[in-house]
């Protein structure tokens, strides 16, 4: 009946694109309010940035053109609907805030725009929540964000994650003391951003180093663990100690910081976006399949703008965090402690009125008490009232019991 | 741990592979099951082959066994771990035996039709090599595409040769060959990396460490 209905988008979206219904959209909100808390206690303020920007601007950090929906302004000027928060926010801490003192920390809750890969069931609005630390560098703005992200996952109802902390400068560093030069280097490199460990291997065979240096090169995208995956870089590339003992120093910080425990180091990340220049992060918990956050350090774009600044930073997906907490079984939200009154339009509209000037959310009706109940029981209100006499006669939805009570506000109390 | 096992023609290789590495067992009988648990808590999932990259990708499975050919068509967000070395094959493309019928299709047609299963490996070989091509995606007996008329060619897997020949046509490129690769999710790669190791050291592989 339906059957040739189904493949067409019902709700007449674009490919990638859905809608949010109010629980959903409650249970994201909690879940932003949580991050904020986080970013707030860490000093990060707030900054919002405009969708649309000007694709010159943009393309500039890039090094190679992003993926993105592009359009032309009345002046035939080319925009970007943006494709990733990191680089707008540079942009403005680098040209508004260019004389604030060192460091700037700031946070965004925004939605970048990504077009589909063909085939793929990608979404195209990215909900993400992030924090940039700029004009800081060296391990202890690196644990920082580390710290932030952990405090923020865990605040916003996750408490189980993973933290996984690589490093562009070590690989480059091992590369660098092994003389591996192009085209070796490009392929090892695109290798390590493509996550194909079997092209890595044939390519670092082809490099030919011998001894432990050889083993340790073969072996970096498998690398994880705690702090002695440092340790043996440093034994078998001494070369590379300098940039493992940086990351062994933020691994240290993150101990006192008191997140040690969720965090692993993990050599094989890098990511797809170029502009990483010192540490990479991921985050996963269970039962979500991608990232629930990524970021690292990136020096060079502030330059870009004018104001050469170092910058570290890390952006959560929102809808990744938000399946990994129901994931971990955060239940339905409980019913709200609301009044759904009958007859609150009109006959009830002082009471109504009072209610609410005492904190109690009200939602009238028109006298009809069977949609009444149903209403309390398809949007999580707790209470289903009428006016009875002088009193109102209130249905608990939760406790499945009815009682009487004389004003709207002692609703909570059960009238007592 | 979540395996995702390909059916077909790789199971059997894939079977004894994961046999040193795990309790395999349950795989022995499967009967209409499609999910068996191991007494030592190995959970195999078993699925088509073209599906492995799916279930890996999304974290359903936490490894996979799947072609090469797959993952070059499906191009999926996933660790490619080892090269398991089983289950050899080639992409070739291939035309009715005689004439190569492709340089006259693409100087009196405009370009050449074939037909594939595996369109993105065929749109990108012919782009590859500056040839025109209209890609006809089929999903079962590629072959029948030429001897109908619907294409010139077919881009396919051969392992043998065999299928081709006994459909009356050769093979005029080779384009990638192909072997089974263990695929892990990305995030099962860090919250289980000591089992994934431990898991990984055990299976067959070539070029490994």
């Amino acid at each position: 009946m339906s059957s040739a209905g189904a493949f067409m988008n019902a709700a007449g979206l674009p490919t990638g694109s859905r809608d949010v219904l109010p629980t959903e959209a409650r249970e994201l909100h909690e879940i932003e309010e949580g991050l904020r808390r986080a970013f707030d206690l860490y000093g990060y303020r707030e900054i919002r940035t405009p969708a649309i920007e000007l694709d010159a601007v943009i393309d500039r950090a890039e090094g190679e053109r992003a993926a993105a929906y592009r359009l032309f302004d009345d002046a035939g000027r080319l925009l970007t609907l943006r494709p990733d928060p990191t680089i707008p926010v540079a942009r403005l801490v680098a040209t508004r805030l260019g004389e604030r003192p060192d460091p700037v920390r700031v946070f965004y809750v925004a939605t970048a725009f990504r077009p589909p890969t063909p085939g793929r069931a990608e979404a195209i609005e990215l909900h993400q929540a992030g924090v940039e630390l700029v004009g800081a560098s060296g391990p202890a703005a690196d644990a920082e964000v580390i710290a932030v992200l952990a405090s923020a996952l865990g605040s916003s109802g996750l408490s189980e994650h993973r933290i996984a902390v690589g490093s562009v400068v070590l690989i480059e560093a091992v590369l660098g003391a092994l003389a591996i030069g192009e085209p070796l280097h490009g392929r090892l490199m695109a290798a390590l951003r493509a996550r194909n460990h079997v092209a890595w291997r044939a390519a670092a065979h082809e490099a030919d180093v011998s001894g432990d240096a050889g083993r340790l090169l073969v072996d970096v995208p498998s690398l994880r663990g705690d702090a002695s995956v440092l340790d043996r870089v440093s034994r078998a590339v001494p070369a590379a100690t300098p940039a493992a003992d940086e990351l062994a120093a933020t691994l240290n910080l993150l101990g006192r910081h008191g997140v040690a425990p969720a965090v692993v180091v993990d050599l094989g990340i890098v990511r797809e976006r170029r502009y990483y220049s010192g540490i990479v992060i991921e985050a996963y918990a269970e039962g979500v399949g991608s990232p629930v956050a990524v970021g690292g350090r990136y020096d060079s774009i502030a330059a870009r703008y004018g104001r050469d600044r170092p910058a570290v930073g890390v952006a959560i997906a929102l809808p990744e965090l938000h399946r990994a907490v129901v994931a971990a079984g955060a239940g339905p939200q409980p019913r709200r402690p609301g009044v759904v009154l009958v007859d609150g339009l009109d006959a009830a509209l002082d009471a109504a009125r009072a209610a609410r000037r005492a904190g109690v959310p009200v939602v009238s009706v028109p006298d009809a008490a069977d949609e009444a109940r149903r209403l309390a029981e398809a949007e999580g209100w707790r209470f289903v009232a009428r006016r009875d006499g002088d009193e109102f006669l209130v249905e608990d939805m939760e406790a499945r019991e009815t009682f009487r009570c004389a004003a709207l506000d002692e609703i909570e109390d059960g009238g007592r | 741990m979540r395996v995702c096992v390909p059916l077909g023609a790789l199971f059997a290789d894939a079977v004894e592979a994961l046999s040193r590495a795990t309790d395999v067992r349950p795989l022995a009988d499967l009967g209409r099951r499609l999910v068996v648990e191991a007494g030592d808590g190995t959970t195999y999932i078993t699925t088509r082959p073209s599906d492995v990259p799916t279930y890996v990708e999304a974290g359903a499975a936490d490894v996979g066994i799947v072609g090469k050919d797959v993952l070059i068509e499906g191009a999926p967000d996933v660790i490619e771990v080892a090269d398991l070395g089983f289950g050899a094959c080639r992409m070739v493309y291939a035309t009715l035996a005689g004439d190569d019928p492709t340089p006259d299709a693409i100087a009196r047609m405009g370009g050449v039709r074939v037909a594939s299963k595996y369109a993105r490996v065929a749109r990108e070989h012919f782009a590859a090599t500056g040839r025109q091509a209209e890609i006809v995606r089929v999903n079962g007996s590629v072959e029948l595409a030429p001897l109908v008329g619907l294409s010139d060619g077919i881009v396919d897997l051969a392992a043998t040769g065999r299928t081709l020949r006994e459909n009356g046509l050769v093979e005029r490129e080779e384009i990638f060959t192909s072997t089974a690769r263990l695929i892990a999710n990305r995030a099962s790669y860090t919250l289980l990396h000591e089992r994934i190791d431990e898991f990984v050291a055990a299976m067959p592989g070539v070029l490994r460490p």
